[in-house]
Order: structure tokens, then sequence, then C-alpha cells
């Protein structure tokens, strides 16, 4: 009961996020341990459709990496001037550069390369849809509620025989 | 608590607030010098790492160009690239993307609602004025005379994705957006001004079709998660 309810949770955090831009969902790990069922959360590499947005700052990374915004990794690169001419989230985190801080030139120019590893590349006025699919998320929502139904089931089975166990084998004696 | 309840609920709540704002850009699709919205979201976390929900980010102005369409006004004008007329009603400046202007009765070049263009002052007497790609203002008054009448001169700002919606597809400065900086037509940016046109609003109508698809979609499968979350709290009451 205990993985079903971790599965429900993993699951209804994928679909929260089904409109955040840069979110990479979580998959469920579960494996059969002594100590029954484990859910491990692992967060999912799969790349996330690319979304044309119009604005010249939005970046999306094709390939591996992410931003280091405010000394935190992230995917979302959302991102605007602010007013010191510095590339910037909407809460005014700046973007690390290879050279300190990353400028922007007044016409939307990148004045620093943002470091990504090899082979991946940063589009611009782009930015990356979350990789959620809500169909298989909300399958994941249905099947955890059904696993958690049937453990409970069990749990009542087993409690039932233990009941008998107790009442009636004590009254054959 | 119940978490993957919370979870749920709260990607209900972004996806309503996402529709809210798609909503209000389809609305305002036929408005002159509109500019769409988009709503941001970032995803919440316990130290951790597990997840706590989503929670929305604020909204953002797009300034895409929108499409220029010939317009009947004989003061309309549209901007080119990048900048903002600026506008002002006395107590307060603005600045827009709309130039559908008209003339007042003092001569000044004002919007619909009485918002001033500063710099521009028409004579009564002029029989047609033409606006050149530089802002310019030219005035003929009767037989072939010309004369200057001022020039529009635009705004553009440090960070404009910051500035505040106030309505009427007008803007005004904020803290985060920077001062204003005063921007010549036809001699920085590549921006002009195209006379006798209109900028439409850049909502595209089949992108937010397909946001609210999307968006309801979503908010569906999170009201699924609310309900098994809910059901399997009954299991464990029971």
């Amino acid at each position: 009961m205990r993985a079903a309810r971790s599965r429900l949770e993993i699951a209804a955090q994928n679909l929260a996020n089904a409109s955040t831009d840069g979110f990479r969902k979580s998959l469920a790990d579960v494996s059969l341990t002594t100590r029954g069922l484990v859910v491990r959360r692992t967060p999912s590499d799969d790349q996330g459709a690319l979304r044309h947005t119009g604005r010249p700052l939005d970046l999306a990374i094709v390939g591996e990496g992410a931003f280091v915004v405010g000394g935190q990794p992230t995917r979302n690169g959302a991102f605007v001037r602010d007013p010191h001419g510095f590339l910037a989230d909407d809460r005014g985190a700046r973007v690390q550069g290879v050279h300190g801080f990353v400028r922007v030139a007044p016409d939307g120019t990148l004045l620093d390369r943002i470091p990504m590893p090899y082979r991946s590349r940063i589009v611009h006025g782009m930015l990356e849809s979350p990789n959620v699919n809500a169909v298989s998320e909300m399958v994941g929502v249905l099947d955890a509620q059904r696993a958690f139904e049937t453990a409970q089931k069990a749990l009542a089975a087993i409690d039932e025989t233990r009941a008998k166990a107790v009442n009636e084998l004590a009254r054959l004696r | 608590m119940n978490r993957a309840l919370v979870v749920a609920a709260s990607g209900m709540a972004a996806q309503q607030m996402h529709l809210d704002v798609v909503a209000d850009n389809l609305a305002n699709a036929d408005v002159a010098g509109f500019k769409e919205a988009a709503a941001a979201f970032t995803d919440v976390r316990a130290p951790g790492g597990a997840g706590l929900g989503v929670m929305p980010s604020g909204t953002h102005p797009v300034f895409e160009q929108g499409k220029l369409e010939k317009s009947g006004g004989p003061f309309d004008v549209a901007i080119q690239g990048a900048g903002f007329f600026i506008v002002t009603n006395g107590s307060q400046t603005a600045y827009t993307r709309n130039g559908e202007f008209h003339r007042s009765p003092s001569g000044a070049l004002e919007t619909n609602d009485g918002w001033r263009v500063p710099g521009v002052r028409i004579p009564s007497d002029a029989t047609s004025v033409s606006v050149q790609p530089d802002g310019r203002v030219h005035c003929e008054r009767g037989r072939g005379e010309r004369s200057d009448c001022g020039r529009i001169v635009l705004s553009t700002f440090p960070a404009p994705e910051a500035l505040d919606p106030i309505g009427d597809a007008r803007f005004a400065a904020t803290r985060r957006s920077g001062a204003p900086v005063r921007l010549l037509p036809g001699a920085e940016h590549g921006t002009t001004i195209a006379f006798g046109m209109l900028e439409r609003s850049n909502v595209s109508i089949i992108g937010s079709m397909m946001e609210i698809l999307a968006a309801q979609r979503a908010y569906e499968a999170n009201a699924k998660g609310v309900q098994a979350a809910d059901e399997m709290q009954r299991i464990e009451v029971c």
C-alpha cells in the first residue's frame, strides 16, 4: 500500500507540472526487496518537445545539460534581460556563463557563451515543453489506485485468516 | 497530510490559471497593438527531491511583432521593429504599440480615450498629414505648402518583459523593466514607422486553441489524480 501511495505521489507531481517549461518527469522504479516493494524516484532524461515562443531570449537545450541559474541547474530557459543588462530568469536570478554571469546586448545578442556539454545545442526563441504525457500519467494514477485497492484487499484477507486462526482453531480443541 | 491530493490540486489550480491567460489572449485577438501574455510555471520540491506540486511563476507579455495591416484612419501609424509609442494623460505616462491615433481639437495627436502623443502639434488649417518612416510628421496646408509638425519619438526598455500591462494595450514602466530609453525611429535598432497601417495583435488563434486543449486535458488528468488520492484516503480511513 505504501508503494502504491508513492507511485500516486510521483504521477501526481508529473501531472501537476504538465505546463511547467523545462520540467522533467520522475519515473517510479518499483523493486521487490526483502522489506517489500520499494519505489525509487528517478528523473527521466527524455527530451521534451521544443515550442516556439517568439521571445528571442527564450532558450532551449537540445541534448543533455542544464542552465545554471542562481547556482541551481535547470532546463527551463525562459529568460529576460534584467535592467542591468544581464540574462536572468523571471525571479531575477542570473544565468552562469563561461566568464561569469551572461550579459545581453540591447538588441538581444548574448555576449557570453553558456557552458554546455559536447554535442548539446542551445536554440533561441524556443522553450522545452515538459516531457510529461498526461495520458500515460493518468494511467499511472489509475494503476496506483487499483494496486492500492488490491493491497488493501490482500491485507483484509490476511487479517481475516488471522482472525480465523485465533478464533476458530482455538474452538476446535 | 495527503501529499498526492495537494500536488494534484496544485496542478488543477495551475491549469485553471493557464486557461485564464489563454482566454484573455483570445478575447483580445482583434485589439490593435495587443501583445499576448504567456503564463509560466515552476515545479516545487521538498529538500529531498520529493515533488510538492507546481506554482505559477508569473505571466509575461510576448513582444513578438504583430502583422501590419492597412487601415482607414488618417492618422494611423504602426511600429515596425522594437519600441513603444509614448502616450500621456496628463498625470501618467504609458507605452503602447497601438498607433490608432486621432486629431484632438487642440491639434494634438491622441488615442481614442484621450491619451496624448507628446511632441506633435497639427495646425488647425492642415488639409493632410503624413508620417515619415523616421517619425517626422508633415502637414500640408492649402496650396501645397508643407510644414514640419513635430516628430513621433519612441521608447524602449532595458527589460521590456517586466513592463506592467495596464489595459487598453498600454504598459507602464516598473522598477524591474528599468527606465524608458529614447528611441528615434529610422535611426536606431532598424525601427521604422509605417503610416496608414495598424499593428494587429500577435495572438495566434490556432496556437491558443491548441493551448486550451492541452490545458483542459491536463486539468482533467489532475482531477483524476485528486479523485484517486481521495479514494485511497477513504479506504485507509475505513
